[in-house]
């Protein structure tokens, strides 16, 4: 009983902590705009030329898969952070000193983030009660029918993103920059696994692959292809869940999941690994222990001097060792406006702090870059090579919200005029020096396109980094919003979603160029605002 | 050289009126700001650091408006905030290097000075270590030497001695005053010893609003003759405490010695020398009891 108040006030103060936050405006305001997508016809689930009438069943599936399909990826960096928040305020200081065990406060810390997850499955809930009324389609409402996808698909899913997020932040390897690109490819993979029976046994799955299916799409879809080949007996197969496009030219009517025990046990599952996960995590917990957090004390801390007690003491000791005249005054010249001084700075501040192993890669990209013929350089190593710094990259902007160096930054003089694009232009030497290898390619090739989109998108990478530094404070959205766009976008070669602009048939460097500009327009507005006096 | 506070007002969300009408005219010397908790200093010294704005009223640095010019002062500053953070991944050299090219120091400068101030605060030995392992203290007198690279004109520094050792605190107590000569120096605290060893000019603040601005032997004036002490036995502590404002309490052997700060010398009441903290208290309280009347 005592046990579930703790744990009851635990998870409380947690989601009250999150939910009187601007932060969680925006991430209700994210699941609206997803709700609203959904209900405009922008994200669109079809078979073929088909979609089901906008009936309880259809509606509710949708709204459940793209919830557990696209929410999960979102979810994760909205609550990944519990834990440091606590580690930050030093509110987990306090908590560690109770007798509360590193189980239970994982197990709190993931209920707090199911708790985040789980408001914005309401908000979609709310968007599939509009939709179905307003598309008006079929306004009979079955609200098992409506809800339940929701409720089995996208709640299981939720948690267990829930608890993955705890687990990634108590994993020294993940709970930093390197997590948030993980967890990218991670959920490419989770959707990919429940995925792949479905099309493999040709249209039907097995018992184990319920256990298997993180979104729930695949066993719904097989229920729908099962509906839609009474109605088309020619239906090839051609499923998607996908945003923007064509829309769907038929329509079928489908009645909605049928829910067998098997389906229900397997949904279930998913709270059991979320509590799984939530436990494993509890072994990698620090506690907050300060020797074992990020920047534990890797040497001995030199001998103490003796402890002097009373002040008087102190002072005879202060008299025998003045200090007077070891401070010579500063030569009035010595203050002057350097800009690129700033810029080494900055750009010492941004390469400084890495292993090894990390400029060994860097530097074989770049030779890789070289040595590999125009094609290979501008496909794949050019993408390995402007992936391998976006820990860098994610620093720029945030870095002084996040260490708290802001006072003593912002008070230096021309901090708007100088520091800012000091920031930037150290951020784009690296981006530069990164994919240099590919430039005297191109330049060797006089490709001046290539090399037009190569210059852009050097500048609109550390751009983008710097406006959501800016912006948002911290490192998260960046290697979110990167990471999605390079795999997405530059890995495929997305006409217009390439920003690497190297591959003729999908660069637009104009675009990019006017982005670039625009971008740093909203960090010189943001930044000004930042400072008292700009 | 002069830093000109004229009716400076901040509101925060809220409709919070952290500061009120607060004037004030600096020259050379130390400036001890003193006040309770709340009320207000740090937000003045953030106005003063231009990390933060007025809501309302003016600072000039020598005639200089800062909402117009804050670079005016900015080069000259030197700032210590109460709450500061450093990179961890750097060490003590390459943090001090780093905001020395943000302050606009040239790298020969720069090295020199950061080689001084390391031996000053104590940390020439530990320049080499990363500054995610120090300590509070160590931390603090990083801050300290960051706040005086460009050798300022105005230094404000904002709970200066929070997390040092005896040692270090009177170090740094002596650095304030020799510090003094040529330049504003504005030292924030609630230690009223701190700025008993070295303010040349105290101001008490209090809700937001000055409660005095005098040099320490004016205040000190102002309680003489009205602080006493007498020992009274621990069963009546109480019933003194009901009667008396207390400055301070000691027990002892023969019973509690209490000082007090009153008009009529309570019987067997021994007058004694005021102190900066008996003629603090003095001045808050007969400040509360104006607000409250």
């Amino acid at each position: 009983m005592k046990r579930g108040r703790v744990l009851w006030h635990l998870v409380k103060a947690d989601f009250l902590g999150r939910v009187r936050r601007t932060s969680f405006l925006v991430t209700l305001a994210f699941a609206v705009f997803l709700g609203y997508q959904t209900f405009a016809g922008h994200v669109v689930l079809r078979l073929d030329d088909y979609r089901g009438v906008y009936n309880s069943a259809w509606v509710g599936a949708l709204m459940g898969v793209v919830t557990s399909s696209f929410l999960t990826l979102v979810g994760f960096y909205i609550v990944k952070g519990a834990i440091l928040r606590d580690e930050t305020t030093r509110v987990g200081q306090i908590l560690a000193a109770t007798p509360m065990s590193k189980s239970f406060y994982t197990l709190a810390k993931f209920l707090g983030n199911f708790a985040v997850l789980a408001a914005m499955v309401l908000v979609m809930a709310g968007a599939a009660l509009c939709m179905q009324m307003f598309r008006a389609e079929d306004r009979a409402l079955h609200l098992w029918t409506l809800l339940s996808p929701l409720l089995l698909y996208a709640l299981p899913a939720m948690a267990f993103v829930a608890a993955l997020a705890v687990l990634f932040e108590t994993l020294p390897v993940l709970r930093g920059g390197v997590g948030n690109v993980a967890w990218f490819f991670l959920w490419t993979g989770l959707l990919a696994a429940g995925i792949g029976p479905a099309v493999t046994h040709g249209g039907s799955l097995t018992r184990a692959d319920y256990f298997h299916d993180f979104s729930g799409l695949p066993t719904m879809v097989v229920q729908m292809r099962t509906a839609l080949l009474k109605v088309d007996p020619g239906f090839q197969d051609g499923i998607s869940l996908s945003i923007g496009g064509k829309p769907p030219q038929h329509r079928f009517v489908w009645t909605g999941i049928r829910w067998d025990s098997v389906q229900v046990a397997a949904r279930l599952t998913w709270f059991a690994y979320a509590i799984a996960a939530a436990l494993l995590a509890s072994l990698f917990f620090h506690r907050f222990d300060p020797a074992r957090e990020r920047f534990a004390r890797k040497q001995q801390e030199a001998p103490d001097r003796p402890a002097v007690q009373e002040l008087a003491a102190a002072r005879e000791l202060v008299r025998s060792d003045p200090w007077a005249g070891r401070l010579t005054p500063l030569p009035p010249a010595s203050v002057k406006n350097r800009f690129f001084s700033v810029v080494v700075a900055e750009l010492r501040l941004m390469l400084q702090g890495h292993r090894w192993w990390w400029y060994a890669v860097a530097g074989g990209l770049i030779v890789a870059c070289l040595a590999a013929p125009l094609s290979a350089s501008s496909g794949g190593i050019i993408l390995a090579a402007w992936i391998w710094p976006i820990l860098i990259w994610s620093q720029m902007g945030s870095r002084e919200a996040r260490y708290a160096t802001g006072s003593l930054i912002f008070s230096a003089p021309h901090a708007l005029q100088r520091q800012l694009p000091a920031v930037w232009v150290a951020g784009v030497l690296v981006t530069l020096a990164a994919g240099g290898g590919l430039a005297i390619r191109l330049l060797i090739a006089r490709d001046l396109h290539g090399l037009a989109g190569f210059v852009v998108a050097a500048c609109f990478i550390p751009s983008l980094a710097l406006a959501l530094g800016v912006w948002s404070g911290s490192s998260k959205s960046f290697e979110a919003l990167y990471t999605v766009w390079w795999y997405t976008g530059a890995a495929h070669h997305i006409s217009g979603l390439d920003f690497t602009g190297t591959v003729a048939a999908s660069s637009r460097p104009g675009i990019y160029l006017l982005l670039t500009v625009m971008l740093l327009a909203a960090c010189w507005m943001r930044r000004r605002t930042q400072l008292a006096y700009a | 050289m002069k830093l000109s506070i004229e009716n400076v007002g901040k509101c925060y969300r809220g409709k919070v009126w952290a500061l009120r009408r607060f004037s004030l005219e600096l020259k050379s010397g130390v400036l001890g700001l003193l006040g309770p908790n709340g009320a207000g200093k740090t937000t003045l010294m953030s106005i003063l650091a231009t990390i933060t704005r007025a809501t309302e009223g003016k600072v000039t640095w020598n005639d200089t408006d800062l909402a117009t010019n804050p670079n005016t002062l900015r080069t000259v500053l030197g700032y210590l905030p109460q709450d500061f953070g450093v990179y961890p991944n750097l060490n003590t050299q390459e943090f001090l290097e780093y905001l020395a090219a943000v302050k606009g120091l040239d790298a020969t400068a720069a090295r020199r000075r950061i080689d001084q101030l390391l031996n000053l605060v104590n940390l020439a030995d530990v320049r080499s270590r990363p500054l995610g392992g120090f300590s509070g203290g160590m931390k603090q007198r990083v801050g300290i030497a960051q706040a005086l690279l460009n050798d300022p004109q105005l230094l404000i520094v904002d709970e200066p001695t929070a997390g040092l050792d005896p040692e270090e605190r009177v170090r740094f107590r002596n650095l304030l005053s020799e510090l003094s000569g040529e330049r504003i120096v504005i030292l924030s605290t609630h230690i009223v010893s701190d700025v008993e060893a070295t303010a040349t000019d105290i101001a008490l603040i209090s809700n937001g609003a000055l409660v005095a601005h005098a040099a320490p032997e004016d205040l000190l004036r102002r309680v003489e003759g009205r602080v006493w002490e007498w020992v009274v036995p621990s069963a009546d502590l109480n019933a003194v405490k009901q009667c008396y404002r207390i400055s301070n309490t000691a027990r002892r052997s023969d019973g509690v010695h209490v000082r007090v700060l009153t008009e009529e010398p309570p019987a067997g009441a021994q007058p004694v020398a005021p102190t900066l903290e008996d003629a603090y208290l003095d001045s808050l309280s007969i400040y509360r009891a104006g607000a409250t009347a």
